[in-house]
């Protein structure tokens, strides 16, 4: 590990020179001669009959060059999931009913926003509104109204069942049966937005028959494998071009309507037209994540073993599946990821409402999830006196434990993870310390509280692979072409430490042509945490197989058998004679010459999970999920004011196995990101809405984290895994699952620091002083009966 | 980007500006900063057909006179307020109210006459109208309340959210008017109608062309606290000032001024508390009990989320603290 | 009332306002736009004069990403008029770096890796950079209370504040390293 020289170390973004200058191009800042600009027309119901369209006013203003409706489609539906079980339910443009407000509806192009506006004024639709239904529980009750047919091979007698996972091992019932404690409890969760800083735009272009596309996404070929389909043209007439993207956080993945509009209009203009969408209509009528209701009954023996545990997932997935069938799947999975469950039975709803339709965000469901099962964790290690440190080690997994889905834990380090924050954090030193000594001359009560997590590092969903090519320049310097993404990630940056690394060249020297689906090998984008190790592993490969071109040519060249050859600052060496080496550029010359014109080009792919067919049963959860599991304890210092209920978060403490670090520095960055996020879902962060409507679509009332609310954040990784040049690696997941740890732990710390245990997210003032005065109620109640 | 076309002059004087308000046709405003009027252009909920720009008119000095008044020329920047060593000895609720606005860049641009006659907020409002509440509320012409159904028309329950009303409110201040009649002077509680549709006093051409602070005696004690709940950027929930002068005993109280701002159509001075306060010794007992009636006294409107009961709960926490800070830093002075 | 259905309807019948001649120094070069006066700085700077490292966030003043120093001082680019800024000095993130050199402080964003989808960087930076200005040395609460109105979703904001106080001089290393080829 010591010899390495590029991975392991904090080397300074590739990608950061541009971003700090203002020159990196992002999809917002491209422009082309003749541009129109579209503008989409939305549903102002939550829900309604669309009885009739009339654009001819609208047409016949002058500077509009093109309307389009449903009836200018295809009529080729798209969903996040499109499976036999789950068959695409999404219109590019609303056919006969629109089922959120804000659901597009027509599109126009124009030659300004001020024409696009007032043509969209200017389209006539008439509705008949229908009944709508907002609350996922209301909505699955027989005769709720209609918004989809229910799932047809979900036999309860439920309505607008979009889809549901069910799936169970051992026996619940029996393990409840021999527990000492039992509980049941319920955890609800706001509405949150990903606050990706880059609006959603899309400038598309049709020309000379092939449309090309520079839009803000989380992955390119995906973007084009979606829009081919629903304009009816092959992939290869599509072209996606890479632009710099100001953050995703989930919310860019998938098709978006006016994805779609910008390139139809384009191709019934043949002139380049742009789509922006305004915050206003990101906040009201684009994806949100997932609210999670969660049921959660556990028994456990006196010891805290978990013995059974019985889960019940609503959610309320809004007017398409989205991402809203793939959240109870891994929902699932993020429950039984961290601890021992002999005894689990599953069940997830996702429920069709007339909300705006749902994506993932970073972490997908997971800090939801952990947020009830760590909270509840917390409550029965109170109940039975067991401290909440001893109850997590009890429970945790260790390496090389058979998951039920017969995935492996391989080198686990969550046992490590607990035992190290716990030490960093001096976690049983300060717990309790704040409510049952408290400082009788303040108003603050200082807690701590700890959460714990697993998460996938990747998992098998189209295009299930990642190719990269690896080309030798003949100045011995190199060319990377991967689909790869960089969101913010750090993919690019990760991407060219692996080809310095292997090929023992610098940064500088390495320039990358990325996530152009034309020019660029096909890779899974930047969702399912991923890239470092499937697009990073094909890095690897690529760059693995150049060396072994340039040390085969090296090697007849110098005369040295290729075991006895090593490479440095890019030239060829022999170890026995470090006098006797050749450059790259040398030995590009002498492949070019005596190789038939090869000019080294190196091919990695890398696919998880190799042998299995595809991914695991949404329904069932049969199936492998991962081969990765990153594993992570968090812990959260909080600081509450028992007068006003305010609650802020002091400190966060993150101990993670990640398998190997690439690149710390940028580790820590996607710590600190999500100690702020989770901060933001604890405190602050909520879509307000009302009948469908949102009513704080501005970033001035939907409250993300600003610099004031900055925590400190600590983090360091158990390394579980190691990196060796030419040989496979396993690094694990860091850019999603930390959110969930420290949203858990500031549940537990606001609890361990005043006695109130929050159930449902966000944690405001109202809600702890209601707690509070709970309890003062409770112990005068204690008072007078004693 | 505004989606509707408009005119633009820019006037060289206040009394030009006035002039030109009256002379124009067409539904005219005032431009200072702009950080109100332009995003509510943005949203369409104030449509005028020509600004007239007061940003090249010559700003005054802030001086000091003779009697301790602190002049305040409306168009001056906030943040040359809140970083103004004149004002933070002269006012210092006016300097501290200035420096919790918005966020930097806004106070760079945003004026003092231009904080004070910000239009009322609510989240129904302050939002585009392309697909959502498109018809239009009483504030904007039409025929519903949306966050209050039953509301009569005549009747907005729209927030008004200066930072800035209140402090110059408990400070005692007055401004200066200018309208085609010439100046008028008044106190600062005559800004404000209490009406939601039309927070201010202010007739067609009026600008607030000065503020006027009276000096603080050596026996006066001030207190603000902006409530929010990040710690900047946002409008308050809650907005307390306070004012008060001790006896020589340094412990009993006299003239009290509360100004509650940010839940109610206009910034609320509280007359029952303020009166309790005269003669009362301050300590912690009766600073509490006060805190508690003006947390009675205040009736404040359910704004951004927040209800009623908690804007109370967050007033009587956080008067009081002001008022401890206030008293505390009084005595040691 | 704001605005009554009187009003609308005339504001719609109206003649369009003549467009008009803005001069602007930008980043020291002079430049000549005619603009209509609804048209905002931001568009100005992005897509008359074609400096598109300015953000456009939000169009509405929340976000900051669209800060650039106008006569040295940070305002938002999106909710200013270009005709209010009629021969003034105006600086944006590309001024940054004439010729190619980076400056110090964007070194320092890149030392403390305080830049990840990059998006709201720009503004961070002119917003630290009108801050650096008029005081060299910041404290941290200073800081704070300079970059409030800079919204950053990635970072958390720690490395931010470490990228300041790293190229303030106040005792923090850089976290990252440059490229050496081995």
């Amino acid at each position: 590990m010591s010899d390495l020289k590029f991975i392991g170390q904090n080397m300074r973004r590739k990608d950061g020179p541009d971003k700090v200058s203002g020159k990196a191009v992002y999809s917002q800042d491209v422009k082309l001669p003749g541009m129109l600009v579209g503008r989409v027309l939305r549903s102002p119901h939550p829900h309604a009959r669309i009885l009739r369209i009339d654009t001819a006013k609208a047409r016949a203003l002058p500077g509009v060059k093109a309307i389009i409706t449903h009836a200018d489609t295809i009529g080729v539906r798209h969903g996040f999931v499109e499976t036999p079980r789950y068959p695409a339910d999404q219109d590019v443009l609303a056919k006969d009913k629109v089922a959120h407000v804000g659901e597009e509806i027509a599109a126009v192009a124009a030659i300004d926003e001020i024409t696009a506006q007032k043509a969209l004024e200017l389209i006539e639709v008439e509705y008949e509104i229908l009944p709508a239904v907002f609350d996922a529980e209301e909505a699955m009750q027989p005769g709720a109204p209609e918004i989809r047919a229910k799932h047809p091979k979900v036999l309860e007698n439920l309505a607008n069942i979009a889809g549901k996972t069910e799936t169970e091992w051992g026996d619940v019932e029996a393990g409840f049966a021999e527990a000492d404690y039992v509980r049941e409890d319920r955890f609800e969760n706001q509405l949150r937005t990903h606050g990706y800083l880059e609006p959603q735009v899309t400038l598309a272009h049709w020309e000379s028959d092939k449309l090309n596309v520079w839009t803000s996404s989380m992955g390119t070929f995906i973007k084009r494998a979606k829009l081919s389909r629903t304009l009816g043209l092959p992939y290869s007439q599509v072209r996606i071009h890479k632009t710099y993207v100001g953050g995703t956080f989930g919310g860019k993945i998938d098709l978006y309507s006016h994805e779609y509009c910008a390139a139809r209009l384009s191709m019934l203009t043949g002139r380049p037209v742009r789509i922006t969408a305004n915050r206003d209509e990101i906040f009201s009528a684009y994806r949100h994540s997932q609210t999670l209701t969660i049921e959660l009954k556990t028994g456990v023996r006196k010891d805290g073993t978990i013995l059974a545990q019985r889960v019940r997932i609503i959610n309320n997935a809004g007017a398409h599946r989205g991402s809203g069938v793939v959240v109870i799947f891994l929902a699932w999975g993020f429950i039984m990821g961290p601890y021992r469950i002999p005894n689990l039975k599953y069940e997830g709803y996702a429920v069709y409402t007339n909300h705006t339709t749902r994506a993932p965000q970073r972490g997908h469901g997971a800090p939801k999830v952990r947020f009830a099962i760590e909270s509840q964790l917390d409550m029965i290690a109170d109940h039975l006196g067991i401290d909440p440190v001893t109850i997590r080690l009890r429970n945790a997994r260790g390496p090389w434990e058979e998951l039920p889905n017969k995935d492996n834990t391989h080198e686990a380090g969550l046992l490590d993870c607990i035992k190290e924050v716990a030490a960093k954090s001096d976690y049983l030193n300060k717990w309790r310390h704040g409510r049952q000594q408290p400082d009788p001359t303040s108003t603050i009560r200082r807690g701590i509280g700890m959460g714990v997590t697993t998460y996938m590092s990747g998992t098998l969903i189209y295009p299930n692979g990642s190719g990269v090519i690896v080309k030798l320049n003949d100045d011995g310097s190199v060319i990377v072409l991967t689909g790869a993404l960089d969101v913010g990630q750090g993919a690019e940056t990760v991407i060219t430490q692996i080809v310095a690394e292997e090929l023992s060249i610098g940064m500088d020297d390495i320039k990358l042509i990325a996530s152009d689906t034309d020019t660029t090998p096909q890779d899974i984008g930047a969702w399912i945490s991923g890239m470092t190790y499937v697009t990073g592993n094909a890095t690897r490969q690529a760059a693995s197989n150049a060396r072994e071109k340039i040390l085969k040519v090296a090697s007849q060249e110098m005369g040295v058998p290729v075991e006895y050859l090593g490479v440095e600052n890019k030239s060829v060496f022999n170890v026995a004679d470090s006098q006797q080496r050749m450059t790259y550029a040398q030995v590009f010359s002498a492949s070019v010459a005596k190789h038939r014109g090869d000019t080294i080009v190196g091919e990695g792919f890398w696919r998880t999970m190799r042998d299995e067919p595809t991914h695991p049963s949404l329904a069932t959860t049969k199936g492998r999920w991962t081969e990765n599991y990153a594993f992570s304890a968090q812990v959260a210092e909080v600081e509450v004011d028992i007068e006003t209920g305010e609650a802020r978060l002091v400190k966060a403490y993150t101990l993670h196995d990640c398998g190997f670090p690439v690149n710390p520095g940028l580790i820590k960055g996607q710590v600190d990101g999500q100690v702020s996020m989770a901060l933001g879902q604890a405190f602050m962060e909520e879509v307000m809405t009302k009948k469908g409507y949102t009513l704080n679509p501005t970033w001035l009332d939907y409250r993300m984290p600003l610099i004031h609310n900055m925590a400190a954040s600590e983090d360091a990784e158990v390394i579980t895994e190691q990196y060796r040049v030419g040989k496979p690696y396993r690094t694990k997941e860091v850019g999603e699952g930390l959110v969930s740890g420290v949203l858990a732990g500031i549940a537990n710390a606001i609890y361990d620091a005043t006695g109130v245990r929050m159930t449902s997210a966000p944690f405001t003032p109202e809600k702890i002083l209601a707690g509070l005065r709970k309890l003062e109620r409770e112990k005068a109640k204690e008072l007078v009966s004693q | 980007m505004i989606l509707f076309e408009f005119e633009h002059e820019n006037a060289t004087s206040a009394e030009e500006a006035v002039t030109r308000l009256h002379e124009i046709e067409t539904e005219t405003r005032f431009l200072a900063g702009g950080t109100d009027l332009i995003p509510n252009m943005r949203i369409g909920i104030a449509k005028p057909a020509h600004l007239v720009g007061l940003g090249r008119i010559l700003r005054e000095p802030m001086t000091v006179d003779g009697e301790g008044w602190l002049k305040v020329d409306a168009l001056t920047r906030l943040a040359e307020i809140e970083h103004s060593d004149l004002v933070t000895s002269a006012a210092p609720l006016l300097a501290a109210s200035a420096h919790t606005v918005a966020g930097n860049q806004i106070r760079q641009r945003a004026t003092l006459g231009g904080n004070l006659c910000q239009e009322t907020r609510c989240l129904y409002l302050n939002q585009k109208h392309d697909f959502q509440f498109v018809e239009p509320c009483y504030k904007r012409g039409g025929d519903c309340c949306y966050p209050f159904p039953k509301n009569k028309k005549e009747v907005c329950w729209s927030v008004y959210m200066s930072d800035i009303a209140p402090a110059l409110m408990a400070a005692g201040a007055e401004v200066t008017v200018l309208g085609a009649g010439g100046p008028v002077r008044m106190s600062i509680d005559h800004l404000f109608s209490g009406d939601g549709l039309r927070p201010l006093t202010l007739n067609l051409g009026e600008m607030i062309r000065y503020v006027h602070v009276p000096p603080m005696g050596k026996d006066s004690a001030w207190g603000y606290h902006k409530s929010t709940v990040r710690g900047g950027l946002e409008f308050g929930m809650a907005v307390m000032a306070l004012t008060f002068r001790l006896d020589a005993d340094r412990e009993s109280c006299k003239d009290a001024r509360i100004a509650i701002g940010a839940v109610n159509e206009g910034p609320v001075r509280l007359s029952k508390t303020e009166a309790a306060m005269q003669g009362q010794r301050l300590n912690k007992k009766s600073l509490t009990e006060l805190a508690e009636m003006a947390s009675a006294e205040v009736n404040p409107l359910p704004h951004h989320g927040f209800s009623k009961p908690h804007l109370r709960d967050n007033i009587r926490v956080y008067l009081r603290r002001a008022m401890e800070a206030a008293l505390a830093r009084a005595q040691q002075a | 009332m704001l605005d009554s259905p009187e009003k609308t309807t005339s504001s719609v019948l109206r003649a369009r306002p003549k467009p008009r001649l803005v001069t602007l120094s930008i980043n020291g070069e002079p430049h000549e736009v005619v603009v209509r006066p609804h048209i905002m700085l931001l568009e100005v700077i992005r897509d008359h004069v074609g400096l598109t490292g300015t953000k456009d966030g939000c169009e509405s003043g929340t976000c900051g990403a669209c800060t650039v120093l106008l006569d040295g001082k940070p305002v938002l680019a999106c909710i200013t008029l270009a005709v209010e800024c009629d021969g003034m000095n105006v600086q944006t993130i590309e001024g940054l770096s004439e010729g190619g050199q980076l400056s110090d402080l964007q070194e320092a964003f890149l030392d403390q890796a305080a830049t990840q989808c990059g998006f709201c960087t720009p503004g961070v930076i002119m917003s630290s950079k009108a801050l650096l200005d008029s005081n060299p040395k910041p404290t941290v609460p200073e800081i704070k209370k300079a970059l409030e109105g800079n919204l950053c979703r990635c970072t958390g904001y720690n490395s931010i504040v470490d990228a300041i106080l790293q190229y303030s001089g106040q005792g923090v290393k850089p976290l990252m390293r440059k490229d050496g080829a081995p």
